[in-house]
């Protein structure tokens, strides 16, 4: 694997997960769930609010392993410049995920049930 | 003409049946009353149940966590009892967007005979219920709703607020850490309603 889709890899998942935590925690603010699930598949869901915790710390630990990754030196060096460019891609979308991470927590932490 | 006149007849008998099949024919369907601002139907069938252990619970039937509570409550209490001297009155107000159609999917729940639905739309219910159990917040009163109440068997509701309950438990995240108020624990909550109905007389026994 290449590392560019690690780091796609681990900022994807942090946000998957931060999506998923900060999902469970808008299950009581908002109907969606009864409407999208079910009353069965509502509950089902509410149950799995215990995961939030596990969610958010995964979810930063993905994050974390995504700004390693983009800012670790690189083993080998081109020439004309253009892996330090595509890097500094890759660092600026860890950020961003970082950002959404952020918001999704700080939304999961309010909403928490 | 006259065919065509005599299949829309037959239409129209057929979803008029089908549409009184869902409110009359199947009597394990439960049905919901009505609540007016003062709560006169639910204060009625309170007091006619008194001398048998009253829950009574406060949901949004589209609120994923106050389903969660009923479906806990049901696997550790009603599922194994339909014992009357416990009757349970369940108020759904409309907090996060319920309609009238979702109290029907949402009691089903609890398939106990001795279990009552009200639909509250106006939401006046909660403001009424939070007042009367001093469900604060600092200053600031807590709407009552995903609440979960036990009453005793003197408790009369005389006044125009509901009486104050032996328990009050709920899933409010704004009544966090609430020493007065804890958070809903089904099998407590089970626990200290089987008590309560333990000390009531027994049932006479059937022949």
């Amino acid at each position: 694997m290449n590392e560019k889709a690690r780091v796609l890899g681990a900022a994807g998942g942090a946000l998957g997960l931060g999506g998923f935590a900060a999902a469970l925690c808008l299950c009581c603010s908002v109907p969606w769930v009864v409407a999208l699930l079910g009353v069965t598949g509502a509950v089902a869901f509410a149950r799995l609010a215990f995961l939030i915790p596990y969610a958010l710390i995964g979810s930063f630990i993905l994050l974390a392993a995504g700004f390693w990754l983009a800012n670790r030196r690189p083993v080998t060096c081109a020439e004309d410049g253009r892996a330090g460019a595509s890097r500094r891609g890759l660092q600026w979308l860890v950020w961003i995920a970082a950002a959404l991470v952020t918001a999704l927590s700080a939304v999961a932490l309010i909403l928490s049930p | 003409m006259r065919s065509s006149i005599a299949a829309q007849i037959a239409i129209a008998t057929l979803f008029g049946t089908s549409a009184c099949a869902d409110a009359t024919d199947t009597p394990a369907t439960p049905a919901y009353a009505l609540l007016d601002e003062a709560g006169t139907k639910l204060r009625e069938d309170f007091n006619r149940a008194g001398g048998s252990v009253r829950l009574l619970f406060v949901v949004d039937p589209v609120c994923a966590v106050c389903l969660r509570g009923l479906d806990d409550l049901n696997r550790a209490l009603f599922a194994s009892t339909d014992d009357p001297r416990l009757q349970t009155f369940v108020v759904h107000v409309p907090v996060i967007g319920a309609e009238a159609k979702d109290i029907l999917p949402a009691s089903r729940l609890l398939p106990n005979p001795h279990v009552r639905h009200y639909w509250n739309p106006s939401g006046a219910f909660g403001r009424q219920l939070a007042e009367a159990t001093g469900l604060r917040r600092g200053d600031e009163l807590v709407y009552a709703w995903d609440v979960w109440l036990i009453y005793g068997p003197n408790v009369t509701w005389d006044g125009a607020l509901p009486p104050r309950p032996q328990r009050l438990m709920h899933q409010l995240p704004t009544l966090q850490g609430n020493a007065e108020f804890p958070r809903l624990d089904a099998g407590a909550f089970a626990r200290e309603t089987r008590r309560l109905i333990a000390e009531l007389p027994a049932l006479p026994t059937r022949q």
